[in-house]
């Protein structure tokens, strides 16, 4: 958002318009649909979700960057960013399922797996690229 | 309004280029090509995502002036399976933009002109927005619901405050992502430009060593790929072995095959097996049937192979044999023509009932099925007899039908 270096032209407005008026479509079916969507309720969620991202969740994300800039050495830096956010993310999607926090009584085909596992047999697979890839590194330096 | 922030802070926050410009955050990646290319790609897969949705919305809530056809029997199950597998695909795509872009979100001056200000105040709704739609949509895939609104009405308005705020931002964008994106991606080496320059700015990249651009992206890439490998398998059969993270297994359940909601959740258990259980042909007709399981197993049987396409992204073809609605309708006398209404013993529950257009209802493989994979279908599956139709999401293949009303 440093704005433009020259004033917003046509297309700014006229996005900005039609934008705005699907934006208004959505809070007017939220606000009419209330029995349904639960305005005060669903506001906590949506606040919440952006609040948590913006203040917890990237913070951390820099935070641990700077950490592994440091703490890694050269060859091995790449990788291990890049393993370390896959695994991140992998298992931010997972965790509802390792914990089971949907699991229905009396649904035997609900969450079939065994989730814990399961997400360390895909962590130990990009962990396993991650450290070829080191080792890549290593070779081709020298 | 001026607030005083810790030195490095206030350089960060009052500059809201530096974040963008090389070397700034010790970090290159925060770019404005990278944040261009994840951006693009977001707007892909937000867009998939909100054209799928609302098929699936108009399945759900039909309307009179685009009718839902019945023809090809498998859109549904791709359109769906299409819109979890995009929106799981865009968890990481997302949480990289955000990323790439944080530090904007805390620069100041808020704005210098009224476009600025404008653009700004659409963030929010973008940010929140995109948050909501992609946590709502994997906890419900999970089947987890930590809050108390219906997830289907807040998912669905929820996506046009999203996508309101994606073409405002794309508009705002437009020029910028399109100059960046233009520029060919491989600048020339430094060091063919300015020997020296190349040699101390290549020198400095390698004491770095930390992702490049093109490897943070390969990494999101990367990442998208592992979430959609893992879970992909829950509607792409060939894929099920590695469906390691998929929350339902398109070969787990009762006669092999999964189901959302079993009998004693629906609390039909008794109602289902009762000897008194009849099949009403009610409504519109000229003469109202009430059939026993005998006359229906007396009735001409139909096969067919048609998908369950649950609205949670999993799906299974399965064969499934059974009455023809038009036979029973035909038998009946109904009027043609005419919308249809099934309901289930269910007591009760948002998806008693459905209702099928003449279109849907006149269809050759529109059954009621008595058998799966030629076995009496399980009670889970709907035992006595549920509804199969082709193009229709799971939720409304109503199962444990016991009436069936000419509208």
């Amino acid at each position: 958002m440093s704005d433009a270096p020259r004033p917003a032209g046509p297309r700014f407005w006229i996005t900005a318009a039609a934008g705005w008026a699907l934006i208004g479509w959505g809070v007017y079916g939220i606000v009419s649909n209330s029995l349904d969507t639960r305005p005060a309720d669903l506001a906590r969620f949506v606040v919440g979700g952006a609040l948590l991202h913006d203040l917890l969740v990237a913070p951390l994300a820099i935070v641990a960057g700077v950490l592994v800039a440091r703490a890694v050495p050269t060859p091995a830096r790449a990788p291990v960013q890049a393993a370390l956010a896959v695994s991140a993310i992998v298992a931010l999607f997972a965790w509802p399922l390792v914990r089971a926090y949907g699991l229905a009584a009396g649904n035997p085909t609900s969450l079939p797996h065994n989730y814990g596992r399961n997400l360390l047999v895909v962590l130990g697979v990009v962990w396993a690229v991650a450290g070829g890839a080191v080792i890549l590194r290593l070779k081709r330096a020298g | 309004m001026s607030v005083r922030l810790p030195e490095p802070l206030q350089r960060l926050t009052t500059d809201p280029d530096a974040p963008l410009r090389q070397g700034a955050y010790r970090s290159a990646l925060r770019d404005e090509r990278v944040a261009a290319i994840l951006g693009a790609a977001l707007g892909v897969l937000f867009s998939i995502c909100f054209v799928t949705g609302l098929y699936s919305h108009i399945q759900q809530n039909p309307v009179s002036w685009l009718p839902i056809r019945p023809r090809p029997a498998g859109l549904y199950r791709f359109t769906q399976g299409l819109h979890v597998a995009a929106g799981i695909a865009s968890v990481p795509v997302l949480l990289a933009k955000l990323w790439v872009v944080w530090p904007r979100f805390v620069s100041f001056p808020v704005a210098r002109r009224l476009s600025g200000l404008v653009e700004r105040i659409g963030l929010f709704p973008l940010v929140a927005g995109g948050i909501f739609m992609t946590f709502s949509g994997v906890a419900n895939v999970a089947q987890w619901y930590p809050w108390r609104f219906s997830f289907t009405a807040s998912h669905y308005w929820m996506a046009w405050v999203t996508m309101g705020s994606i073409v405002a931002h794309a508009g705002a964008k437009w020029a910028i992502a399109r100059r960046t994106l233009a520029r060919p991606s491989r600048r020339p080496a430094l060091a063919d430009a300015d020997p020296e320059l190349g040699t101390s700015a290549e020198a400095e990249k390698g004491a770095g060593g930390g992702l490049t651009r093109r490897g943070l992206l390969t990494t999101v890439a990367a990442a998208s790929g592992v979430l959609t490998l893992t879970t992909i398998g829950q509607t792409v059969r060939p894929l099920r072995r590695l469906g390691l993270l998929a929350p339902r297994d398109p070969a787990t359940g009762p006669q092999g095959r999964p189901v959302n909601r079993g009998a004693v959740n629906a609390g039909v258990v008794d109602l289902a097996q009762s000897p008194s259980y009849r099949l009403e042909v009610t409504g519109r007709v000229a003469r109202p049937l009430a059939l026993d399981m005998k006359d229906l197993r007396a009735m001409p049987a139909h096969d067919t192979v048609l998908p369950i396409a649950c609205v949670e992204g999993w799906s299974f073809s399965a064969p499934w044999s059974g009455v023809r609605i038009r036979d029973l309708l035909a038998m009946a006398g109904a009027e043609p023509d005419r919308t249809i209404l099934i309901e289930s013993l269910e007591p009760r529950g948002a998806y008693r009932t459905s209702t099928l257009n003449p279109d849907q209802a006149a269809d050759r493989d529109t059954l009621l099925a008595l058998d799966l994979d030629g076995e009496t279908l399980a009670l889970d599956h709907g035992y006595p007899c549920r509804l199969i139709a082709p193009n229709r999401p799971g939720v409304l293949q109503t199962k444990w039908v016991n009436r069936v009303v000419v509208l």
